[in-house]
C-alpha cells in the first residue's frame, strides 16, 4: 500500500482504531513520513477550499445574473436616467454651448491665436452634435413611433440557411420577446427554438421565411480544437453598429479550468456575448460567451466542438429536427480580412431581448 | 404588484449564513451590491470591477462568519464595506493607481485585517491550485476531484473511466496527484505580478 492510499484513508476516517493509533505513532517518530504527509494534506485542503471557491463563487454569479442581470442593468439605468434627466442636459448642454459661443465669439473679436480658435470650435461642435444627440435620444423615447428600448441587447450568429441563430443563453433567458436586426434585416422577431444553459447557448429561429430565402452562410464550423497563439477574430454588437475585434487564442480552457470554453486574447465588451469567434480561414471556431473582469483584455468562448456536440443532442432529444450546423467548406479562405467581413457581416445579428420587469 | 421584502437582521443574515441557506445569500447579496458598487464607481472602477470586488468579498464574509470564534463588532453592512474597500485599495494599489479615495456613505471603517491576512494566506493557496488543476488537464483533472472532492469511491471512478478495476483506477490517481503535486509546489506565486 502506498503512503499516499494511506494518508487517503487515515484524512476519509476508512483505517481502523488500532490502524489509526499506528498511523499516529509513525507520524510522531518518522519525520520523513510527517513532512510527506502534511504535505499531502495541505493539497487535499487546497484543493477542497478550490472547489468550494468555485462552487460558491458561481452561486453567487447565478445570484447576480438572476438579482442584477448582467448588460441589462447599465441599459435600463440609461434609459431611466434619459427619460427624467434627458431635458434637463438638452437644457443645460445649449447653455453650455451658447456660452462656448459667446467666448468663441469674443476670441474672434480680439483675433487672437487662430490655433486657439479652432480647438474652440471642435469643442463647440462636439457639443452641439451631443447636444443634438441627447434630444433625439429624448425624441426616440418619446416618439410612439419608435421602438422600446430593449432590456438586454448582444449579438448572435446564423448556424445554418435554414434561419437559425445561435446566441448565450444568459441573454434571452427569461425574454417576453427576441428581436434581431443588422445592416441588412430589418428588426424582425426570432423564437427561442432551444436551450442549453449548461453552456450558455440557446438556439433561434427567424419566423418572417422571406428574409432568409437567399441566405448562403459563408463560415464552417470547426469541429476540430484550435491550437495557442491562432490569429482568431470576433464581430459583435457592444452598441448599434458592429464592432471587430482581434487577437489570438491564449488558451484552451477558460475560467476555471473549464475546457469547454476557449481563452482569447480580444478585448470584449458587454452586448458582444453571443457573437462568433472565427479564425484566420473563417472558421467559427466558438461563440464569444464573457470575460474575466479585473484582467485586460482578455475573453473567453465555448468550443465549437461542443457546440456541435450540444446540438447533435437536442437533435436527439427535442422535436426540432432541422437544426444542424453548417458545416460545408468556409468560402472565407485566402480572402482578405475586410472582404471576409463583407461577407459574414449579413449573418452576424444584433439581438434585442425585451423582459418584463 | 410589488411582493412584500423580507428583511433580515444581521444576526439573521449570520446564522442563515453559517446554515447554507440560499435564500438569505441571495438577500444578503442583493441588499449591499449597491453600497459596494457606488464604493467602486466612485473610485476609478467599472462596474464589473464592483461585480467581482463585491464577490470577493461576500466569498470572504461567507468563509469568516462560518468560523466559530467569528464575532461582528460593527454592523454588518460596515463589516462587509470595509473588507471590500480594503479589497479594491490592495486591486489599485497592484494596477499602480494611486490617487485620492472617496467614501462612500459607509463612512466608519471596521478593522478586518485579521480577517483578511489570513483569507490571502490561504487564498495564494487556493490560487495554486487552481493554476495546477488548469495544468493537469483531461482526465487527471476530473478523477482527483471525484476522489478529493466529490469523495467517489475508487470502484466509483473506475467505472465511470472505464477501468477494468479499482486497482487501474487507483493507480491512475495515485499518477495524477503526483504531477498534481508537482506542480502545485513547483508554483511560483503568480498572481502578484498580475
Amino acid at each position: 500500500m502506498k503512503n499516499v492510499d494511506l494518508f487517503d484513508d487515515y484524512l476519509n476516517n476508512h483505517l481502523s482504531v488500532e490502524e489509526k493509533l499506528n498511523f499516529e505513532a509513525q507520524l510522531n517518530s518518522d519525520v520523513v513520513f510527517c513532512k510527506a504527509f502534511n504535505e499531502h494534506k495541505l493539497v487535499v485542503d487546497a484543493l477542497t477550499l478550490n472547489a468550494q471557491k468555485i462552487e460558491l463563487k458561481k452561486k453567487l454569479q447565478t445570484i447576480h445574473a438572476n438579482e442584477f442581470g448582467n448588460e441589462a442593468k447599465v441599459i435600463s439605468i440609461n434609459s431611466t436616467f434619459f427619460q427624467r434627466y434627458g431635458k434637463t442636459i438638452a437644457v443645460a448642454a445649449s447653455t453650455a454651448a451658447i456660452v462656448m459661443v459667446g467666448s468663441l465669439a469674443l476670441l474672434t473679436a480680439q483675433k487672437n491665436n487662430s490655433n486657439q480658435i479652432t480647438d474652440l470650435k471642435r469643442d463647440v461642435l462636439a457639443l452641439q452634435s451631443t447636444k443634438d444627440a441627447i434630444i433625439n435620444e429624448i425624441g426616440k423615447t418619446n416618439s410612439k413611433l419608435n421602438y422600446a428600448p430593449a432590456n438586454l441587447e448582444g449579438s448572435a450568429f446564423a448556424l445554418n440557411n435554414e434561419g437559425y441563430i445561435i446566441t448565450s443563453w444568459h441573454m434571452v433567458n427569461g425574454a417576453d420577446s427576441v428581436f434581431i436586426q443588422n445592416n441588412t434585416i430589418e428588426r424582425t422577431l426570432a423564437k427561442v427554438v432551444l436551450c442549453e444553459p449548461s453552456l450558455d447557448l440557446a438556439i433561434l429561429k427567424i419566423e418572417d421565411a422571406e428574409l432568409i430565402k437567399n441566405w448562403q452562410v459563408p463560415f464552417a464550423f470547426n469541429d476540430k480544437l484550435s491550437e495557442i497563439g491562432e490569429k482568431v477574430f470576433t464581430l459583435g454588437y457592444p452598441r448599434k453598429d458592429m464592432v471587430y475585434g482581434e487577437g489570438s487564442l491564449s488558451s484552451l480552457s477558460g475560467f476555471y479550468n473549464d475546457t469547454t470554453m476557449y481563452q482569447i486574447s480580444i478585448p470584449v465588451n458587454p452586448g458582444n456575448s453571443g457573437g462568433p469567434l472565427l479564425d484566420e480561414q473563417g472558421n467559427v471556431i466558438g461563440v464569444v460567451r464573457g470575460k474575466i473582469t479585473n484582467a485586460e483584455g482578455t475573453g473567453f468562448a465555448i468550443k465549437t466542438n461542443e457546440i456541435i456536440k450540444a446540438i447533435s443532442n437536442f437533435a436527439n432529444d427535442s422535436n426540432v429536427k432541422d437544426v444542424t450546423v453548417y458545416s460545408k467548406k468556409s468560402t472565407l479562405k485566402n480572402l482578405k480580412r475586410t472582404e471576409q467581413i463583407k461577407r459574414i457581416n449579413p449573418y452576424v445579428f444584433n439581438v434585442l431581448v425585451y423582459k418584463r420587469d | 404588484m410589488s411582493k412584500p421584502k423580507l428583511q433580515f437582521t444581521d444576526s439573521q443574515f449570520i446564522d442563515g449564513l453559517r446554515t447554507n441557506s440560499n435564500e438569505v445569500l441571495t438577500a444578503l447579496y442583493k441588499k449591499y451590491y449597491n453600497i459596494v458598487l457606488k464604493l467602486i464607481v466612485s473610485n476609478n472602477g467599472t462596474q464589473e470591477e464592483a461585480q467581482d470586488i463585491y464577490q470577493e468579498t461576500i466569498i470572504i464574509v461567507f468563509e469568516n462568519v462560518k468560523k466559530p470564534e467569528f464575532e461582528l463588532n460593527c454592523q454588518l453592512q460596515t463589516y462587509i464595506y470595509s473588507i471590500a474597500k480594503r479589497l479594491w485599495l490592495k486591486q489599485l494599489k497592484r494596477n499602480g493607481k494611486t490617487f485620492l479615495f472617496k467614501e462612500g456613505e459607509e463612512e466608519e471603517v471596521a478593522d478586518v485585517t485579521n480577517d483578511l491576512s489570513e483569507h490571502f494566506k490561504k487564498e495564494d493557496n487556493i490560487f495554486k491550485m487552481n493554476q495546477s488543476m488548469e495544468l493537469l488537464g483531461e482526465p487527471c483533472n476530473t478523477i482527483i476531484t471525484d476522489f478529493y472532492v466529490l469523495k467517489l469511491s475508487m470502484d466509483d471512478i473506475a467505472e465511470k473511466f472505464g477501468y477494468t478495476n479499482s486497482d487501474n483506477a487507483k493507480t491512475q490517481k495515485y499518477k495524477c496527484l503526483q504531477r498534481l503535486k508537482k506542480y502545485f509546489f513547483e508554483k511560483q506565486v503568480e498572481h502578484e505580478l498580475n
